[in-house]
Order: structure tokens, then sequence, then C-alpha cells
């Protein structure tokens, strides 16, 4: 054995040792000006490739943007098709390794301030950095917005009502027109729809994924109920209006048998059904029927979209839902003000970004639905939207008149959404998947789990 | 293949080659055969032609036993959707790293401990073999933790391959297969290179290596396979599309892709394994069942 | 489980053939330069054991004592574990891991015992038979259970299952939709996709049984099943014993399984595991301390589990 040898294995021992931090850094880019003195940003939340012609409009948006200030650069990152996926935004959250201007729901409010990950962005949020920043709905900024701080941009809203099949409608004998305005209607219309066999079920209902959760929020407001007490400490839907709306399900899922054999549906079981065709009736926002024909082989010609149901007459209520950027903790000055005019060309311009109206017919994208619903009704910015969306829509505007002519009052997620979502899930599969399942006793087990879940968060 | 014929087994052979034991042997022989190609080929099948169906033949009652209307489209639609390439890349490529990984440094351990035998070697083994009564899954979120931050060095290996690799190292059960083969070699060979004035480094490569070949190759069957049927914690520290693993980004896109597409991908990502497998079937197999099983 | 091959008999950590015979100075100077050698030639994996083992071991134990919120830590007691213990999931992903567990240890480690012996028996087809069965194995676990959800256990008439049921004029069933299917339908998945490497190891030590064993039972006028019984398990006791600890170790850290097949949670929490039980806090509650102390008592579950096997084990012998 000699000396040389030994040092030999030790070098490359430290070297592997060493190695690996040195290449794991390079993984990682902080840069926030490049070499030629260019303000550098990352956006999350650009579209996948699947999404053709969505991702195109990205590009050519970056592009144009960048030629537009030519001090800043854009860079993309693709997340997903669902761009904060619970588990997978929570890990990008915990890891930090979030982009410096990051996609959220309205629901991760919460969660981002309690990772400390994110920035306070009062100081900015105005109109200097976002022209028609006055025009945005104050309610969707609320949602961004805790304890007087500004934490996030509002890029989306919507609220939800029921999406049908209309051909399925037409081949049951109901009127395409005038889709169930009420819980009674909508269980006559499914009897009906689901009479048509085939396996076609009459009305489908989410309950695993934490949509289940999501979709008995969006009921239960549709009763007049709330998911927490007004100081959000305590449950509340165990009572009357939780029990109808589970009852509702229960008499459709084994009353009538009208809502197909399937259940334990996420997000996407629903929508391949949907774009199967099998499926006549379910909850969901205006966008689920872009979803249904870009990425789930459906048809638009298929679908419409009504007001969300109500107990007796019309809905209470309904769930609104959205999303927003958020900032990365540390970002300088100038990054800052960057990432808020891309935001600002890209989410909130008439006519620009996702209002591009006029790219999106010419490359045969949906135009017309009502959203995202992001301008004070009567402002400027609104009524350009509304004349551009009318001006370029493809989409009949008999379909989504039934939920626009009749609008419902919007109750925005509480907070810690996605813990009372997963408790709920279990309520709703019960319901769905055990013809035993008892309602009085699945709201009373789901109301112990949130209350102690919210006690814990309270903490 | 019956080479096995001088070794008897629970029945002897000159039973089963007359009579009634000759009957009942091919009967049952002729059963086993189908049944396992019905049970182990039959999904597969299912499966490569589901993935030809269209949505609503997908859904339909009863279900058909060729696709009706074959969609080859599902297929390209699945490895563009997914890209799927990148995918498969990516868990070829920390399977490799973790391989190359372990078997460097693991060995290296495994040949000090076994051979080389420093003053706290055998404290080092035991804190080692410790380990292996501990599953992954019960350290998952300290590890985690860890990985986000790193101790001392502050960095963070989120979508970084070496999170792959460097846990992958601390394997307690490979060490203790390698040094136990070590151990077995006899020291007469070791001195023996000594006097020629071997280095440590000279033997290891030059006398326990070639030696060692068959426990090697199962440390590798090890690693690769590992890496392969893992799942949580490359979901948790590969977060973002471009650096997930096949299991993890097919997972990641059945919710946003309709079920018939999820069935092609899944279709597709079980193709390259397969095909190694068929190829390397006799070694793989030799592998699995000689290394570390000789009392 | 995955594959797991065993270590045989006579763990010996330490002695080491005599010493050759070198003088006593250039041994001790050997000695010397064999330690820094050693140390160096260990020195990578004990730095990956280091941050990837050992530290999380303890950083679990004292993060389960902790909380972390907005970036400040706290010291919290054992408010963690409360909190973990009165979850009204707790006890039921216990009882459904542990019920998978059984339910697994019976499929999952009787069936491939008998195929194996089985297996040894044919002189035909063996590389076929074998192939096949390893076959699931090497398909990414993704990939089968998906087989699984959308095209086997399909609750409607439309499954591969359903439709083999009907066919036969068997009543079907809802598979993972019905509280009581929800397990076993998750063993059989799980067991098809990793019985293949247990086959296997069986398929090995089987054929390390010496025939003159079943030469001399015979000749004893020992039929088939007591040729089994006297000969076959007792020979193969120690890998099955082996196998037996590594399967229960395995398959209470179930996770993929209920997490493809049952979208996590199942019909009202009937595919809920401890694992993704810590998952669930961990990442969709946003609650890392808790699920680490859920990881700490799935630990102690798991080394008494140890201890009482061991001290069966030794019983035994």
């Amino acid at each position: 054995m000699s000396v040389p040898h030994f040092r030999k294995v030790a070098a490359i021992a430290l070297a592997t040792g060493l190695g690996l931090g040195l290449a794991a850094c390079s993984t990682k880019s902080d840069d926030d000006t490049d070499a030629a003195g260019k303000t550098i940003i990352t956006v999350d939340c650009q579209p996948v490739g699947a999404q053709k012609n969505l991702l195109q409009a990205w590009n050519d948006d970056v592009k144009a943007f960048e030629a537009a200030n030519p001090t800043i650069k854009i860079k993309s990152v693709s997340v997903g098709t669902q761009c904060a996926n619970p588990p997978d935004f929570t890990a990008r959250l915990q890891g930090g390794s979030m982009t410096d201007v990051f996609y959220g729901y309205m629901t991760d409010v919460q969660q981002v301030i309690d990772s400390g990950q994110a920035m306070d962005i009062t100081a900015y949020a105005n109109k200097d950095n976002i022209p028609n920043w006055d025009d945005v709905l104050g309610d969707a900024k609320n949602t961004f917005t805790k304890d007087g701080k500004v934490w996030g941009i509002p890029t989306k809203n919507y609220s939800m009502g029921l999406v049908y099949n209309k051909t399925l409608f037409t081949k049951a004998g109901l009127d395409p027109k005038s889709p169930p305005k009420t819980w009674a209607e909508v269980r006559e219309a499914a009897k009906k729809i689901s009479a048509l066999g085939d396996g076609i079920a009459g009305f489908g209902e989410y309950s695993s994924g934490n949509t289940g959760g999501w979709h008995f929020t969006a009921e239960i407001y549709s009763q007049g109920g709330a998911l927490v007490t007004a100081d959000g400490k305590k449950a509340d839907f165990n009572n009357d209006m939780g029990k109808k709306v589970l009852q509702n399900l229960k008499d459709m899922r084994y009353g009538d048998n009208s809502m197909g054999a399937r259940q334990l549906l996420g997000w996407g079981d629903l929508l391949t059904i949907a774009g199967a065709g099998k499926v006549g009736m379910f909850v969901g926002a205006p966008d689920a029927t872009t979803a249904i024909v870009t990425q789930f082989q459906g048809k638009y010609e298929d679908w419409a979209m009504g007001a969300m149901p109500g107990q007796d007459g019309a809905a209470k209520g309904t769930l609104g839902g959205g999303e927003g950027y958020f900032f990365k903790k540390g970002l300088t000055d100038d990054q800052v003000k960057a990432g808020l005019k891309w935001l600002a060309f890209e989410k909130l311009t008439v006519g620009k970004g996702q209002f591009d109206y006029a790219r999106a017919k010419a490359q045969g994208e949906q135009v017309g639905l009502p959203q995202p619903q992001l301008f004070t009704p009567g402002s400027t910015s609104q009524k350009a939207e509304f004349e551009q969306r009318k001006a370029n829509g493809n989409i009949s505007p008999d379909d989504f008149a039934a939920f626009e002519n009749n609008p419902v009052t919007i109750k925005f997620e509480p907070a810690n959404a996605q813990g009372i979502y997963a408790i709920l899930d279990g309520a709703m599969s019960a319901i769905l998947t055990n013809p035993n399942a008892n309602v009085d006793a699945e709201l009373k087990k789901a109301e112990e789990k949130v209350n102690q879940l919210l006690a814990q968060a309270a903490k | 293949m019956a080479h096995q014929s001088e070794t008897r087994s629970l029945v002897s052979f000159a039973q089963l080659q007359r009579g009634r034991g000759k009957v009942i042997y091919w009967t049952l022989l002729t059963v086993v055969v189908i049944a396992f190609t019905l049970v182990f080929i039959g999904p597969l099948y299912w499966m490569i032609t589901g993935a030809l169906k269209s949505s609503p033949e997908l859904a339909q009652t009863p279900p058909t036993l060729w696709p009706a209307d074959p969609q080859p489209e599902n297929y390209s639609d699945a490895w563009e959707r997914l890209d799927l390439a990148k995918l498969l890349f990516n868990t070829f490529y920390y399977a490799v790293g973790a391989l190359v990984f372990q078997l460097v440094l693991d060995t290296a351990a495994a040949y000090a401990l076994s051979k080389l035998r420093p003053k706290l070697g055998n404290l080092i083994l035991g804190m080692m073999l410790a380990t292996l009564m501990i599953p992954a899954m019960v350290l998952i979120i300290p590890q985690y933790v860890t990985v986000i931050d790193l101790p001392i060095l502050h960095i963070s290996l989120i979508d970084s391959p070496f999170s792959i690799w460097l846990p992958a190292v601390a394997n307690a059960f490979n060490i203790f297969l390698l040094k136990r083969f070590f151990d077995s070699i006899p020291e007469d060979l070791m001195s023996a290179a000594r006097m020629d004035g071997a280095g440590s480094m000279r033997t290891l490569w030059s006398i326990v290596l070639p030696i060692s070949r068959p426990i090697l190759g199962v440390v590798s069957i090890f690693a690769v396979t590992a890496v392969w049927k893992d799942f949580l914690w490359p979901k948790l520290v590969m977060p973002s599309p471009e650096t997930r693993t096949i299991s993890v980004g097919i997972y990641a896109f059945s919710g946003g892709t309709p079920q018939n597409v999820v069935v092609a991908a899944a279709v597709i990502a079980a193709i390259p394994t397969i095909v190694f497998f068929l190829i390397f079937q006799r070694s793989i197999m030799s592998g699995l069942t000689a290394g570390g099983l000789k009392e | 489980m995955a594959i797991a091959t065993v270590p045989g008999a006579g763990i010996d950590v330490g002695s080491q053939a005599p010493a050759p015979v070198d003088p006593r100075r250039a041994r001790r100077n050997r000695r010397l330069k064999d330690n820094l050698t050693g140390y160096a030639f260990l020195i990578g994996a004990v730095i990956c054991f280091a941050f990837f083992s050992w530290y999380p071991m303890v950083r679990g134990v004292v993060m389960s004592f902790q909380r972390t919120r907005a970036g400040e830590t706290t010291w919290v007691g054992w408010d963690n574990y409360e909190r973990i213990i009165n979850d009204p999931s707790f006890w039921t992903a216990w009882q459904n891991t542990l019920y998978f567990t059984v339910l697994a240890l019976v499929a999952g480690y009787a069936i491939p015992f008998f195929l194996a012996v089985l297996l040894n028996e044919f002189r035909h087809a063996k590389g076929y038979l074998r192939i096949l069965i390893y076959l699931p194995v090497m398909l990414p676990p993704a990939s089968a259970l998906f087989l699984f959800k959308y095209l086997a256990y399909d609750p409607s008439d439309a499954g591969l299952f359903n439709s083999i049921l009907k066919g036969l004029g068997l009543p079907t069933s809802q598979w993972m939709q019905s509280t009581d299917m929800t397990m076993p339908a998750m063993v059989l998945a799980s067991t098809w996709m990793n019985m293949g490497g247990a086959v296997l190891i069986y398929l090995a030590s089987l054929q390390n049984i010496p025939g003159e064993l079943y030469e001399a039972a015979e000749l004893d006028g020992a039929g088939l099943w007591r040729r089994i019984t006297n000969v076959t398990i007792p020979q193969t006791k120690l890998i099955l014993s082996l196998m037996a600890m590594l399967q229960v170790v395995a398959t209470m850290q179930l996770f993929i399984e209920p997490l493809i097949l049952a979208n996590g949670a199942g019909s009202e929490d009937s595919a809920t595991s401890v694992v993704y039980l810590i998952y669930q806090h961990g990442f969709f509650q946003n609650d890392l301390n808790g699920a680490a102390a859920l990881g700490v008592i799935m630990l102690v579950a798991l080394i008494g589990f140890s201890a009482v096997y061991a001290r069966l084990n030794a019983q035994q012998d």
C-alpha cells in the first residue's frame, strides 16, 4: 500500500462528498439578472405540451411581452395540467422550489402565508404596476388579502353551476334549453336520463381526492348553508341543510339508481365519463366544458350550463373559486415589478393574453364562456371584456344563458379548505358507495373531524 | 430446460414417467401452463387492447374482447401528452446513477468493513445494520425535510437527481450482502496479493471484484429495481414535471387525462422493462436466486 | 412487497481468519495504513448514512415534539402526538393496515410457497413459467395498478372481473367501492404484482434440499403430504421465517395501492393506511410535524413487532 494510493482514494471520496454539493447547487438558478442586465423572473403554470393552442398562445405572449419590455426576461415553467395539485403544490412550497411568480388556488392563500415562503406585495399591488387594478373585482382581491396585507394577484374567478349534456337531454325527452332549477327537478331529470340505459348516469358526483368535499361545499351553499361558522372555528354543516345535500344524493344514488355504477370519482374520472357522453349532469364551473373537450375527448356541441339548483326555487348561494399568482420571498424590487407587469399583460389586460378572444377564436377554442369574471360589473374593463367576448364568441349564447341570466350569490371557500374537503370526501363516499350509510351519522363523524382540524389550525 | 433431473424433488422422476403418474403430471402441467398464461399474460392483453378502445367503448357493458374501432391515436396521445420519452429517460437516469453510486460507495464500504477493518469498523457496521430494522416509509418526513435543507451545507436537493442517488447509497442490506461475500474470500488470496506489493485499491480491483461478480450482479438488480419501483419518495422530491419518474408521472397525469390514454401510457411505460427483462431474464433469474442464498 | 433476497445464516460481524506471518512492526504499520485506507473507503457511504439515515432518525423524533409555522419553530411537547392519536382516522388506518398485512400474509406468503413447491416438480416449461410469474414484478407499479383500477375493478359490468363473474353466473362485486372488498381487492392486485420475487426465492431454496431426504422419507412409507411436512417445510424453515418477517414489514408500508386504486382514502376510509395518513397530514393538511409524530409511532410499533418476532423465533429453536 503506497501513500499516493491512499491519497487518490481519499481524494475520490472527498470529491464525491463535495461534488454532490456543488452539482446540487448548480441545479438551482437563483439569478435575478442576466449578463445583459435584464431582470429575470421565472413564472409557472405554463400550459403543458398537450394543450397545444394554449401553449402556443402563452409562448407567443412571452415573446410579445419581452419585445415590449426589453429589460425583462421571462422563464416559463410548466407544472402539469393541474397547476396547484395539492400534494405537489405543498411539496414545492415546503421545498422552496416554486418559481419567482407562482400559481396557486384561492384556497391556498393561508397555506402560502404559513409557509413563510411568500412575499407581502401590499406596497406593489396598485395602479402603477397594474393599470386596471381598480377594476378588478373586490371579492377576488379580498381572497388574496389577509390582515390588510396583499399576498397575491387574482387571475381567474369562477362560480359553479349545473353543467349538462344537451344531447342526452334531448334523447331523454327533456328540454335542453331549460335545465333543472331545483334539486327535485335534477332528480327527475336524472331518472329520465339514466333510463336511456347503456351505462349512462343521470347525475355524476365526486367523492375522492378532495373533490367530494369541494362539491359538498357548493351544494350546501346552494341550500343557504355554510361549511364553517362565521368565526371559522367550528364546523357548521351538521344541520338540516347538510342533511338535505346528502339525502338528495342518497336518493338519486340508491333510491332511483340514477347516478351510475361508477363512484369514488376524482376530477379526471368524472370528466372522462363526461367526455364519453355517459353522464347527463354534474355540478361544475363553466370551464369544465373546456376540459371535457380539450382533455377528455368530448364535444363542445354536447354541453351547456345552467344555474346552480336550489332546494325550493333558486339556489341561495354557490361556490366561487379561483386562482392567482403569488411572489416568492426575497425577490428584488425589479423582479416584483416585472412579475406584476407580466401578470397585468397576460392575465388582466382586455384583448391580450387570456382575454385575447380573437386569437382563441382563430385557434378554434371555445370563446364566450362567462368567466373568468375578474372585473367589477360596470367597470370600464368589464364592459370592454363583455363587448369583445360578444364580438368573438363562437358558442351558442343559449348554452350559458341559463347560467348567466340567473346569477347566484357567490361565496368563497373557507380557510383550511383542502383539509376540510378531505374529511368531507369520507361522507360523500359513504353516501355514494354504501347503500346502508346513514346521513346523520356521516355528518356527525365529519363534523367531529372538522372541529378537530379547526381547533388544531387555530393553535 | 430439464437439466435438474439428476437431483430428485418431492416426487421421484421415475414415478412421473409411467402410468398414472405420467397422466397426472401432464394434466397438471397443462393446467398450470394455461392458468399461468391467463393470469399473467391475460391482464397484459387486456391492458394493451383496452388502451385501443374509445372512451365510450371502454365504458360499455359487456366489454369487447377486441376493440370494435381501434384508436391507435390513444398511444400517440399518451406519448406526447405525458412526455413519456422524458419520463422514461428520467427513470433510467436515476436508476443508472443510483446503481453507480451504490456500486462504488457501497462496495468500497463493504470492502473496508470486511478486509481493512478500521478500528471503528464494527461500530459503523452496527449502526448501518440498525437501519435495517427501520422501514423507509417511517423516516419519509424527516428525510424529506433533510433533503429540502441539507444540514451544514444548507442546500436543497429538491428536483436534483442526488436526492435519489445519495439516499440509495444508505442501503444497509446491500452493504451487508457485499460484506458477507467479501468475508468468504480466503485470506490467503489477500495476503498473497499483499506480498506482491498490491495496495488496497489494487487488491479490491484485481482480486476481490472479479471474484465478486455474482454478488455485484445481485446488488445491481436490487439497486435498479428499487429505483424503478419506488413511488412516494420520488413523488416528494421530484415535484416538477421535467424531473418526474415514470410511475409518478403517470400518476400525476392520470387526474387530467382520459382513462384510455392513461392505460396507453401504462402500457408504453411497461414496454422497456419487459423487453429488458426478456433479454436478460436468464441472468436476472439466476442472480436473484443464486445471490445471498447459499448457506 | 418488492423482491427481497434473504441472507443465509451465520451473521458474523467481526471474526476473521488468523493474521499472516509478518514481523510485528510491519504488521502494526500495516494496521495503521489499513485503518486510514479503511476510513477513506468508508467515508462516502458513511456520509450518505449520516445525512439520509442517521440524522433523519434523530430529526424525526425532534420534529415530532416541535411545530413550525411561518418559518418559526417552537417546542410543543406531546401536542403532535395528541393530535395524531385523536385524529378520527388514526385507529381506522391502523386497523386497515393490520388487516391488509394479515390478508397479504395469507395470500402473499402461502400462495407463493405452494406455487414454488408445485413448479419445482415440473420438468418441462420451467423457464416459461418462471418468466411469467416474474413478469408483473417488472411492470412499473403505477402501470399495474391502473390496469386493475380502470380495467379490472370497474364496478359496472364493463370491468374485466365483473364480466368474468357474470359470465360464470356468479354475483358481481363493487370492488373498490365496497368497504368489504376494498382490502381483498388491494391484496389481490398487490399479490399479483409482487409475488414473483418470493416464488423465485422459495424455488431456489427448494432446489437446495438434498434429494436423499425425500428418498429416505419415501422408503419409510411417507406419502406426498408427509413428505411436504416432514422434509420440505423443515428444510426451508429459515427462508420461510425470514420471508414472513420481510413480508410483514413491507406490507405495513402500504401506500401506492390505496393511493391509486382507491384514490387515497377509498370508500368511507376503508383504504386509508398508516403511511397514507402520514402523507395526508404532511402534504394535504400541511402538518409535517404531526406526520413525523405518526412516523415515530409507526417506528415504535415495528420495533415492537421485530422484538416479539425475534423472541418467538428464539423460543422455537
